[in-house]
């Protein structure tokens, strides 16, 4: 493909803690996720995949590296610079919703149009709402509506500005399997029908399987890719994980 | 549980700094007065037992009734803000008794330290305000302070009771309904206007509208001048104390009305204006100080004004009165505004991640510190309007009487700078919470 990578991250590595003692969550991380596909990461806890995830939303900075994202080099940005680059090339989808309690699922699809300072476009917001299945409920508060119902506006909000890559943390981490299925299956059908970008940190090999690629990660580093992956595959692998670590190393 | 409380005091620490601080402030200042009270029952003259009487158990009185009710406000805040916890010590097995006795013994630990403390201060402000009014010459110089075990202790036992009451009210509400229920992003809801809530409001409203209308129709014609002014004098707090009672009811209403106007100011408005309306029951809790000191600040001080201007030539008595009511002004005043920051302090540190939320999703901070200060300005305004309708309870009885009419004749610059002071103190408390709030990165703020 010779079109441009929605996100394109080079040898990132992020390092916490004092110099004397570095504890490095990413150690060198190369990645490209070419547009209209649907990449999982995978990896046990403390791999880094969440460090990843939030470098590349500019929610952290690398401690070195490159992050490209739609082609535009952001990793020297300042924050409110990438600020206005999470409202408007980023959609993020988070593990535990984060939807305003007091704004109903209309205007809480509506708020990143708001922050950048525009009217939210009714039309939109409502064709939104109809593709995730929550045409009927747009009048509601998050308290009145199931995890899952919450889940699907969050992605509704995260596409509402047509971002460069939709960034989704655990997004089925905090529902059940039923309701899990259908968040994954939504953000199948956002790449299938509207052509978009979804990369999905997770610990599951179900939702794992929903992508066109998992990657995985081991002690801060990409160890292993797989295409078209199934559960059983993904699970398998990550079982072997210390396989790939040998190889690669 | 005990060992729970205990633990859970010490890991939030932070949290409790709200509910030690009311304590605290309300046990020095009832304390006081009542040092005052405990004064007259030693060997004094009987004029000087007079005066010391109603310094000490009238004004007493008056003072305790604000500072009783803004420590109920605010404890109602301190446990309302705990909901996802309790929610989480149910789910793991918790009995709704045994999370409201977690909360009592809370509450109780804390309230104990914080007045007894209070009643350290309140032993040398007695003597401060003893000490006043004997160099005043009010009271003879012989009078020695005689406060002691009986005034701190009861007001200690007062402020405490109190206290693990509106504790265990608010924990009541918190513990209520299927513990699954609270889990869900527990921060919205509207949160019902219990009976004996709206039943205090109308009795208190309406005690201050009754004398108000004693003071027009029966004390106005009194020989004794001071007669419209006992009367009178009380009604603004009453008024203003009934209506901040109801104010997160009152609050959404306005809100919900000044929803389209307060919605055009850009997105913070649009978020202000949904916030106050659809979470007044989390704000309320601000607006009621704000009501309190307005109401409180003009009324009692334009009652002054218009007793200066109509009572003739100075003279002794006229002067006591005058000081009472600046040092219950002063008092109430002082208080009413740790409450609002207090208040304003509390809320925001519940809200820090919800305003992290917001900023994830792409808010500068700019954007988050002005919805919050819209939000503010909102309450100002509601607040300063219902204040200046409850001290209309006192000053237009009170002109009145004094021949005055409906308006009083003179220093009419008061209202507007007691209001301009309680919008700036609204705003400033708003200003200080949320810088606090947005200081931190934001992903420290949601992880935590």
């Amino acid at each position: 493909m010779t079109s441009t990578p929605a996100l394109s991250v080079h040898d990132v590595t992020r390092t916490y803690g004092d110099p004397g003692n570095p504890v490095r969550a990413l150690d060198g991380v190369t990645l490209t996720v070419a547009p209209g596909t649907f990449t999982a990461v995978m990896g046990p806890s403390g791999s880094g995949k969440s460090t990843f995830l939030n470098c590349a939303a500019g929610l952290e900075s690398p401690s070195s590296g490159r992050i490209l994202i739609g082609g535009e080099d952001v990793t020297d940005w300042s924050e409110s610079r990438r600020t206005v680059l999470r409202r408007e090339k980023i959609g993020i989808v988070f593990q535990s919703f984060h939807l305003m309690p007091y704004l109903n699922a209309e205007q809480n699809v509506g708020l990143p149009a708001r922050l950048a300072g525009g009217r939210p476009d009714k039309a939109r917001i409502r064709e939104l709402l109809a593709v995730v299945g929550l045409a009927e409920r747009s009048r509601h508060l998050p308290a009145e509506l199931s995890g899952g119902q919450q889940q699907r506006v969050a992605i509704a909000r995260a596409l509402v500005g047509n971002p460069a890559i939709l960034l989704a943390d655990e997004p089925t981490g905090a529902l059940d399997s039923a309701s899990a299925r259908d968040v994954l299956a939504l953000l199948r059908t956002t790449v299938d029908t509207l052509g978009q970008t979804v990369l999905m940190v997770t610990h599951d090999p179900v939702a794992a399987s929903y992508a066109d690629e998992v990657v995985f990660m081991v002690d801060g580093l990409v160890a292993g890719r797989m295409g078209q992956p199934t559960a059983e595959a993904v699970a398998g692998q990550m079982a072997h994980l210390d396989d790939l670590v040998k190889v690669t190393s | 549980m005990i060992g729970l409380a205990l633990r859970s005091l010490r890991h939030r620490a932070p949290a409790f700094t709200a509910t030690f601080l009311s304590v605290l402030a309300g046990t020095a200042l009832i304390g006081s007065f009542a040092t005052l009270f405990e004064t007259s029952l030693g060997p004094v003259s009987k004029e000087d037992q007079e005066i010391l009487f109603i310094m000490g158990a009238v004004v007493g009185a008056w003072g305790s009734l604000i500072v009783l009710f803004s420590l109920a406000s605010t404890l109602g805040i301190a446990v309302g803000q705990r909901d996802t916890e309790i929610a989480t010590l149910r789910t793991i097995g918790a009995t709704p008794g045994q999370a409201r006795r977690m909360i009592r013994t809370e509450t109780l630990l804390v309230a104990l330290v914080a007045s007894t403390l209070g009643a350290g201060i309140a032993w040398v402000g007695g003597r401060g305000l003893l000490a006043m009014i004997r160099e005043a010459g009010m009271v003879s110089d012989s009078v020695a302070f005689a406060g002691g075990p009986l005034a701190l202790g009861s007001t200690v036992a007062l402020v405490t009771v109190t206290s693990v009451l509106a504790a265990t009210i608010a924990g009541r509400r918190a513990t209520s309904g299927p513990a699954r229920l609270a889990m869900v992003d527990a921060a919205s809801g509207a949160g019902r206007m219990r009976w004996w809530r709206i039943l205090a409001a109308v009795v208190l409203v309406g005690y201050g509208v009754v004398m108000a209308m004693i003071t027009v129709f029966i004390t106005a014609d009194s020989d004794d001048p001071y007669a419209a002014m006992q009367t009178a004098g009380s009604s603004s707090i009453l008024v203003g104390v009934g209506l901040a009672v109801l104010a997160p009811t009152l609050l959404r209403w306005t809100a919900v009305t000044l929803r389209p106007l307060v919605g055009r100011f850009g997105v913070a408005g649009h978020l202000a204006a949904f916030n106050t309306s659809r979470r007044a029951h989390v704000l309320g809790g601000v607006l009621a100080p704000v009501i309190v000191f307005t109401a409180a600040s003009v009324g009692t001080l334009t009652l002054v004004a218009i007793d200066g201007r109509t009572s003739g030539p100075a003279n002794a008595e006229a002067d006591l009165i005058n000081l009472l009511n600046n040092v219950v002004v002063g008092m109430i005043s002082l208080f009413a505004a740790i409450m609002v920051i207090n208040a304003f302090a509390a809320v925001i540190a519940h809200r820090r991640n919800e305003l992290a939320r917001v900023r994830l999703l792409g808010a500068t901070g700019e954007q988050v510190r002005s919805s919050v200060l819209v939000e503010a300005g909102i309450i100002a305004a509601v607040g300063v309007l219902l204040g200046l309708v409850a001290a209309s309870a006192t000053v237009v009885p009170f002109a009145l009487a004094r021949d005055e009419g409906f308006v009083p004749d003179g220093t009419l610059w008061l209202p507007p700078v007691l209001v301009a002071l309680a919008v700036v103190l609204t705003l400033a408390a708003a200003a200080l919470a949320v810088r606090r709030a947005t200081a931190a990165p934001v992903l420290a703020t949601v992880n935590q």
